[in-house]
């Protein structure tokens, strides 16, 4: 009897599979993801924020999500992705990108036997050839690299992205994919309409046969960052404030009646972290509200339609604790919060967060989306709305979303494809490219680096179309 | 027979120890066919008694995996170098492979795994296993020749052309895809070639770079229409219309006949559909519902009236109500019965009271149909259906398609009771003598009706009548024939004999003249008939005719009673049978009486009407 384990060879015709150990990378603006092309799981998830401290000798960064929580004096933490969804700080980029990949992935190299200084008496050593050498120190050196990009990237950004791949981590074959694809693939689609509420933007991208529609791509910045936001002003705007302290600032806490002023002992710091660190800090405790607390109105109609808003006030609250132990039982608040989603009207605003443009809520989106379709496919991309990013994991999204699309397409079959575990959720255009680097006939599609040789960067453009 | 006691007996063998054998072997057999128990202590199972529980207690085995066989040392694998052929350069990539198995097997240690790494090293192996996904497009080509006779366009330039088929292929025929992605600048070149013309004045070149607007934008149906258009045209060049086979022209009239403004009226249609409202959508979801509903129920109608009609579809009644139980054999007979029985139940119940009984319905309960009520009750009684029923809708006189739908036929008089329509078929068969019928049989048999008549409809049973009518001419025409041809062959017997026979008493002849005169007329009348069908016969005949003057009366006589001896029954019973069915069938043609009362009495009356129906029984 040959019970398949670990030690016997998979059956290719199973899955037309055929793994080159690829590393799949998955950058976004929250956390970027990578891992190895044929798993179901991204190994490595890393922030993609980092730390910056200045000092005499220059800046130093720091990657990963031991040293960006950590409080360290005149820590900054920042963000090497632009307002516009497209990477601005390609410096950097590269470093936590790298990271991503070496901190989990390859490990880190060790020094050249040449060049560890263990082998310097013998002075012949040096001969060798350099170029291999210089190689060998690259991160990806016998990993083939696919990457997502987010379906509005520019033509330079695509090319940098080659660039970096090839030149600083010398890969051997490389191709970019829009993230919006992959994510249909991860639900078995090829063909669909792909909501993908991130933490910068929200994107609606038609895809028809593995093939993104580039006129009918959208985006908005009402995604998850939004919802925070929106949660800040909240807090802001009940009366009286409700304050908001990150946990690194409490030393300990007793407990208070809910509404009351905390009761905490803070910690002293000699030399603070920059604001930015503390930002950083409270949109975790945002995200925990996010989590916990806020839920979208399910529909059907508006929450500021008619009687809905006394439905849910109706509807027993959600308490929560700050981490400096004030708290509250949040009522139909927490689900205006997350309306701005669906009717940017109704977006809580004041005088630095103006109400966002109507067309940036998430049915218009799909509507401009549809609307640049062919009409012949308009039926069979709303039969495959994949709903993906870590924001559609809010409380009761898909309810709202459904009867938002089915009040646009009454006559359309509508149907909603969001998978339901959480890492599928969160991560569908990373899974969708570790099916997609594992199958044997993606193998003719990499660029390889005698190609990027021979073409330049701009092969990206004829290969990744 | 002797049993083996009885031999043993006779033989003097000791029965008694065999008995006491036979007693100790039973008793391990009477324990044997108690099923054990699976699965549960002897002692238990005992407790069970002779009867085990009739649900079966039995514990589940503990199912392990199976324990996994060793197959030797551990396997080891290899980073396996391979190239794709679908690559035009040669990328070299790895996948983990099985290691072959070694030559040398009985090398141990580390050693050999070095040696082997060190052998395995320049093998690259070239993966072929996923070529078969590498497709490309079939696309239509053409040479410039070709494109500068027949392809030129004012409206498009060759390079948005070559653009064009060159995204077609990119993005094989996704027209979606292709449409989305077309994006057409004018490159560098054309714009020289736009201004070259305009130097050297050629014609031909200043036609093919006409000054196209910089960048058009082409809707899906231009993008189609163009590409259709060059493949249409390509097709009829490389083959010629007539040498196109079916698919190829099919194929060929589906490109030349695309129309982009058709295509582009139905695209604004679709939209229109997609873009409707809820109200309309809704609108629209109710007709539907109502639609549906509406043909149910008009469906549910016709079945109702079909089964009602089916069963008003009144058969022949069985008249002669024979003495005895065989006469309730068939269900007609049963119904007849029940009616009759019902009818007095109910006369005893309104003598009674007037209160209406179990069976006893109102009139206001029968669905009244173009029908006499009468049937319309029987039906009603036979479905029970004593819940009040709408009242009676008044009589509607329906168009003939309507009777033809609804399936109503009219009828001047209708007899009581229900009957099968396969009874009245049945009926129709039999005629008054088994002879008759087998007949019957054997005429409808080579006509290749079969015994069953699958669906006994009320106008089947109109044909079939109309068929057993004409099978019944057929017959009597057929017996006609036979005694014509007996008297045929009689007549020239006796011809025979007179010439053989030679003195013939005068004074008998003279007698016989007159009745001889008779049989002539009659004879030669019949010749007719004969002579349709067999030229010697007809031959003979005249011979017979011309000689038979002489005949003595006592003899004819004697010879047509010999001729007819055979029929004689017969006729008599189709005679009969006849006058039954003219009894039966009313609407049955004068002529068939005619001849099934005439025929007895003189041939030559049916001489003429029957050459016809002869010539066909002889077809």
């Amino acid at each position: 009897m040959n019970i398949p384990n670990s030690s016997t060879a998979p059956n290719t015709n199973e899955y037309a599979g055929d793994e080159v150990s690829a590393i799949v990378l998955d950058p976004g603006y929250n956390t970027t993801r990578a891992g190895f092309a044929g798993e179901d799981v991204p190994k490595s998830v890393c922030p993609s924020f980092y730390g910056q401290t200045d000092s005499d000798s220059g800046p130093q960064y720091l990657f990963g999500e031991n040293a960006i929580h950590t409080p360290t004096a005149r820590l900054g933490i920042k963000n090497p992705w632009g307002s516009d969804g497209i990477v601005e700080d390609w410096e950097t980029a590269t470093k936590i990108w790298e990271y991503a990949i070496t901190s989990r992935l390859t490990g880190t190299k060790p020094t050249d036997p040449a060049k560890n200084g263990l082998n310097d008496a013998n002075g012949d050593s040096m001969e060798v050839d350099i170029e291999a050498l210089e190689n060998q120190e690259k991160p990806l050196e016998d990993s083939p690299l696919l990457m997502t990009e987010p379906g509005w990237n520019t033509v330079k950004a695509r090319e940098k992205y080659l660039e970096i791949a090839m030149e600083e981590w010398g890969t051997p074959a490389y191709y970019l994919h829009k993230t919006g694809t992959l994510a249909a693939f991860a639900s078995g689609k090829a063909s669909g309409i792909i909501i993908d509420v991130g933490a910068s933007h929200t994107s609606v991208t038609p895809v028809l046969d593995g093939m993104v529609l580039r006129k009918g791509v959208q985006k908005s910045p009402l995604a998850g960052n939004f919802v925070s936001n929106q949660i800040r002003l909240m807090f802001k705007q009940s009366s009286p404030e409700i304050p908001l302290t990150p946990h690194f600032m409490v030393n300990s806490k007793t407990q208070v009646d809910a509404g009351a002023p905390s009761q905490a002992s803070m910690k002293v710091f000699d030399i603070p972290p920059l604001d930015s660190f503390r930002r950083h800090e409270e949109e975790r405790v945002l995200t925990e509200f996010k989590e916990s607390v806020v839920e979208v109105w399910p529909g059907p109609g508006r929450f500021s339609n008619g009687t809905n808003e006394e439905i849910a006030k109706a509807q027993p609250g959600r308490p929560f604790e700050m981490p400096d132990g004030w708290n509250q039982v949040f009522g139909s608040e927490r689900f205006r919060v997350a309306e701005g989603l669906f009717d940017p009207a109704a977006a809580l605003h004041d005088a630095d967060n103006p109400i966002p443009k109507a067309d940036h809520c998430i049915p218009r989106l799909v509507q401009q989306a549809v609307s640049h379709v062919d009409v012949d496919a308009r039926p069979m991309l709303l039969q495959n709305i994949v709903v993906t990013g870590g924001s559609t994991l809010l409380y009761k999204f898909n309810d709202r979303l459904n009867h938002e699309i089915n009040t646009i397409y009454p006559s359309t079959r509508n149907k909603l494809i969001a998978p339901g575990p959480v890492v599928e959720r969160k991560y569908a255009a990373w899974i969708g490219g570790s099916i997609l680097a594992s199958l044997g006939s993606f193998h003719q599609l990499w660029i390889s680096k005698k190609e990027y040789e021979e073409h330049g960067a701009n092969i990206v453009e004829k290969r990744c179309r | 027979m002797a049993s083996g006691r009885d031999v043993r007996d006779m033989l003097g063998l000791s029965v008694g120890g065999d008995a006491q054998k036979t007693a100790v072997q039973k008793r391990p057999k009477t324990t044997a066919p108690t099923r054990r128990i699976q699965g549960v202590a002897r002692e238990v199972a005992a407790l069970y008694g002779e009867r085990p529980p009739p649900v079966a207690i039995f514990e589940e085995k503990k199912a392990y995996r199976a324990k996994r066989q060793s197959t030797g040392p551990a396997k080891r694998w290899v980073q396996q170098s391979f190239t794709n052929q679908a690559r035009i350069d040669d990328l070299m990539l790895k996948h983990w492979r099985r290691k072959p198995a070694p030559q040398s097997a009985i090398t141990n240690g580390e050693d050999s795994a070095m040696e082997d790494t060190e052998n395995m090293e320049p093998f690259i192996e070239s993966n072929a296993e996923f070529l078969k996904y590498n497709v490309e497009p079939e696309m239509p080509t053409f040479t410039d020749e070709e494109y500068d006779a027949h392809l030129r366009s004012s409206d498009w330039s060759r390079e948005e052309t070559d653009y064009l088929f060159q995204l077609v292929a990119a993005f094989s025929y996704r027209w979606a895809v292709i449409w989305d992605r077309y994006d057409y600048q004018p490159s560098a070149n054309s714009s020289l070639a736009v201004q070259e013309p305009s130097i050297n004045g050629d014609s031909s070149q200043a036609l093919a770079a006409l000054p196209f607007a910089p960048s058009k934008t082409r809707t899906l149906e231009d993008l189609k229409a163009r590409f259709y258009e060059i493949s249409a045209k390509l097709m009829k060049l490389h083959i010629p219309e007539v040498q196109m086979d079916a698919d190829q022209y099919a194929k060929y009239e589906m490109l030349a006949k695309f129309d982009p403004a058709l295509e582009r009226t139905r695209k604004t249609l679709a939209s229109a559909l997609m873009n409707r409202n809820m109200d309309e959508v809704k609108e629209e979801e109710f007709l539907l519902a109502e639609l549906q509903r509406i043909n149910m129920a008009a469906n549910r109608l016709d079945a109702e009236r079909e089964e009602l009609r089916s069963r008003l579809e009144a058969p022949v009644p069985n008249q002669q109500v024979a003495a005895g139980l065989t006469a309730f054999t068939s269900s007609q007979a049963l119904q007849a019965l029940f009616q009759q029985l019902f009818q007095q139940d109910r006369s005893k119940k309104r003598a009674s009271g007037g209160a209406p009984g179990r069976l006893s319905l109102a009139g206001s309960d029968i669905l009244a149909t173009p029908t006499s009520a009468q049937h319309a009750q029987i039906a009603a009684n036979r479905r029970q259906s004593m819940a009040t029923l709408p009242p009676p809708t008044p009589i509607r006189n329906l168009s003939p398609q309507e009777e033809i739908r609804y399936n109503v036929s009219t009828h001047d008089r209708l007899t009581s009771g229900v009957t099968f329509g396969s009874d009245k078929l049945l009926k129709m068969r039999q005629a008054k003598s088994n002879v008759q019928t087998q007949k019957i049989a054997a005429a409808l048999q080579q006509l290749g009706i079969s015994d069953l008549i699958s669906i006994p409809t009320a106008r089947v049973a109109d044909v079939f009548e109309g068929l057993i009518g004409k099978v019944g001419k057929l017959l009597d025409v057929r017996k006609v024939r036979e005694k014509e041809e007996g008297e045929c062959r009689v007549l020239e017997s006796m011809k025979a004999r007179l010439n053989g026979g030679g003195g013939a008493d005068g004074a008998q002849v003279d007698g016989a003249a007159d009745g001889e005169k008779l049989m002539k007329d009659e004879i030669r009348d019949s010749q007719e008939d004969v002579e349709d069908e067999d030229e010697d016969e007809d031959d003979a005949a005249r011979e017979d005719d011309a000689d038979a003057y002489g005949e003595p009366d006592d003899v004819d006589n004697d010879v047509d009673a010999d001729a007819e001896g055979d029929d004689e029954d017969e006729d008599a019973e189709g005679e009969e049978d006849s006058r039954a069915q003219s009894v039966r069938q009313p609407s049955e043609s004068m002529s068939t009486r005619h001849i099934s009362a005439g025929h007895k009495r003189s041939a030559s009356v049916l001489s003429q009407a029957s050459t016809k129906s002869s010539k066909r029984v002889r077809k």
